[in-house]
């Protein structure tokens, strides 16, 4: 579960998240949609403890990301958006045997966590290949791998469908189901409407920092009175930025 | 700090350096290959600009070359005559070596025990010109020295009258004294240059590199503390200084012994060292290893990116060599004691008294403590720069 009690995030005179309070259970898949800027990734980066919130509380299964940091890591796996985050002169499977050991997970069950993952991926043909010379969505799905090696309970995912062709991204979406099945908490940001449609419970949009829905689709739907899921994001922040 | 995950995080470090190969080319392939490469050509072709103003010493003459001196230049080894039109521009054009005027009644003079001036022109820009004029100058010393003993036999007097001292040489400098003052000027500023150089490329991936890549974010989301992560990125950084400054000993080596510097003996250079002296060199260079890391990782963790980090490090090479060019010249008794607290220039200094073998306590205790100071102040600052938010996303 991860509960965030109006938490702000300042850089010097920029307030990239202002008074952002949510609630998102296990089990259930939030969908985080906003303009580019708008504060998703720092929100993400606050709740793994990449950055510390300027006020304002985070906690994840029961952890406060000020005070237990390594604890509140354990509990997540991150996905970041823009740079993928993989050494590019080791191998896929190098690169989340890597992941997996600063986890702590012992070497049979790692081993077994790898060709799992690898299977459901599928990347068993380029598993013992360098990165370096992988296409973005090889990429990407090494690093969903990275991320989900060592099986946590929170997923934040930024962007997870980037570079994604037609097949990965069905694969994809397959494997947040069955999270979710398995009663993973997910946050998930996309700019992929039907995407976001097709996985995720509920929505939250920000806009300059804030949050100015938090709720159903359905239930935003009725409130603008758009079935056009682009249409209605555009509506949202329309509103907001007339406030 | 936790030493498993230290290992695991150093482990993968060298891994993913060693196969990199341009961090392999500049910690190896320069320091053990290239610059004795360079020695060695410089070397053979000063040694080939040497030869030929040795075979062709291309004068001209003017004046009577029939008189003694004359026929004296033209017998010598080497030298032969010219007469071109114009003396002065074949000389510019480097055609001849030089010119010398001899007088047409020199030897007249000389036998009514007169002086004359033997004009010589030469090119001072020119290494073959210049070495004629040597030649010349030697061939007219002879014969001086000639004319002044037929002078000195004719009044009845000894040679020894104008030269009552003779200067007898005696050395009481041993061969290994005399090695290590040959290595005490070479090897500390390759050692400590290649320390300052063969961490640049590691620290700047290892920190801008990885934020760049977006690794380090994946890194600080993992359940490792910051601590940790450093020190394994110190110890990697550090590992990569000391092979390249052990490739820079053993090219430095190589260079003493068959390169133009060479030594005598034919045994490995630094066979006259005791166990002691060799421990406070591992000692030194450790420390000085550790210096150079702390600071170029915290460059590392201040640059925004990967380029910004390469352009920050050049003042680092310029930190290392402005001391070890300082102490090139300078001899263990000639080095104030200022210098053992001052960073680089302590590490440098104490390196010349070990190959000197001339250590003094004092100097050790001054060297080891001011350089635990430098280390723990750029550690320090590192870490300070490496928990700063900001500083480790991209």
């Amino acid at each position: 579960m991860i509960e965030l009690d109006s938490v702000t995030k300042r850089f010097e005179r920029l307030t990239a998240v202002e008074r952002v309070s949510l609630q998102i259970q296990s089990g259930e898949v939030l969908g985080l949609l906003g303009e580019n800027g708008a504060g998703k990734t720092t929100l993400m980066r606050m709740m793994a403890t990449i950055l510390t919130p300027t006020e304002g509380e985070i906690v994840i299964n029961g952890f406060s990301v000020r005070h237990q940091q390594v604890e509140v890591r354990r509990q997540i796996g991150i996905l970041f958006g823009g740079e993928i985050g993989l050494y590019n002169r080791l191998t896929a499977r190098e690169n989340i045997a890597y992941f997996g050991q600063l986890y702590g997970i012992a070497p049979d069950r790692l081993a077994r966590r790898i060709e799992e993952l690898s299977e459901m991926l599928e990347m068993q043909d380029y598993l013992d290949r360098r990165v370096g010379g992988f296409s973005r969505g090889m990429k990407q799905k090494v690093a969903i791998a990275r991320v989900l090696v060592h099986d946590p309970q929170i997923v934040l995912l930024d962007e997870p469908t980037t570079g994604l062709d037609v097949g990965a991204a069905s694969i994809f979406r397959a494997l947040i189901r069955q999270m979710k099945a398995a009663g993973k908490t997910i946050l998930f940001s996309s700019h992929h409407m039907g995407e976001i449609e097709k996985l995720c419970d509920r929505v939250a949009i920000m806009h300059c920092g804030r949050l100015c829905y938090e709720g159903t689709l359905p239930r935003l739907r009725a409130m603008y009175g758009f079935t056009d899921l682009d249409e209605l994001f555009l509506q949202v922040l329309e509103k907001e930025g007339e406030r | 700090m936790n030493a498993s995950l230290i290992w695991l995080i150093f482990r993968k470090e060298l891994t993913d350096l060693f196969r990199d190969r341009k961090t392999v080319i500049g910690a190896f392939v320069i320091p053990i290959a290239v610059i004795p490469a360079i020695f060695f050509l410089v070397s053979v072709s000063m040694s080939g600009v040497e030869e030929d103003a040795r075979a062709n010493v291309s004068l001209v003459i003017l004046g009577d070359v029939e008189q003694p001196l004359g026929q004296r230049l033209l017998q010598t080894e080497g030298v032969k005559r010219l007469q071109p039109d114009d003396p002065l521009a074949s000389l510019h054009e480097g055609e001849v070596r030089a010119i010398v005027t001899i007088p047409d009644d020199l030897e007249r003079h000389l036998r009514q025990n007169g002086s004359e001036q033997i004009r010589v022109r030469y090119d001072a820009a020119n290494d073959k010109s210049v070495y004629a004029y040597d030649l010349i100058q030697r061939v007219i010393a002879d014969y001086e020295q000639e004319v002044v003993a037929e002078r000195l036999q004719a009044a009845g007097l000894e040679p020894s009258v104008i030269h009552p001292l003779e200067l007898v040489e005696e050395s009481v400098a041993s061969e290994a004294k005399m090695t290590g003052k040959l290595l005490s000027g070479i090897v500390p500023l390759m050692l400590i240059l290649s320390l300052a150089t063969g961490g640049i490329a590691a620290a700047t991936d290892l920190v801008a590199g990885e934020k760049e890549r977006g690794t380090m974010e994946a890194l600080i989301s993992a359940p490792v503390p910051a601590g940790s992560i450093l020190t394994a990125k110190l110890l990697t950084v550090m590992v990569m200084s000391g092979i390249s400054s052990v490739a820079a000993l053993v090219s430095s080596s190589l260079i003493i012994q068959v390169g133009p510097f060479s030594a005598n003996d034919g045994g490995f250079a630094l066979g006259f060292l005791g166990i002691g002296s060799i421990l406070l060199l591992v000692l030194i260079l450790l420390l000085l290893a550790a210096m150079f890391a702390g600071l170029e990782l915290a460059i590392s963790t201040w640059a925004k990116t990967f380029k910004e980090a390469q352009t920050y490090m050049t003042p680092v090479l310029f930190a290392a060599m402005v001391p070890s060019y300082m102490m090139l010249p300078l001899v263990p008794a000639d080095i104030p004691l200022l210098y053992y607290v001052l960073p680089i220039f302590n590490g440098s200094a104490l390196c010349k008294e070990i190959f000197f073998g001339e250590v003094q306590p004092l100097h050790v205790v001054c060297t080891l403590l001011s350089s635990l100071v430098y280390v723990a102040a750029v550690i320090w600052l590192a870490a300070a720069l490496f928990r700063r938010e900001k500083l480790l996303i991209h």
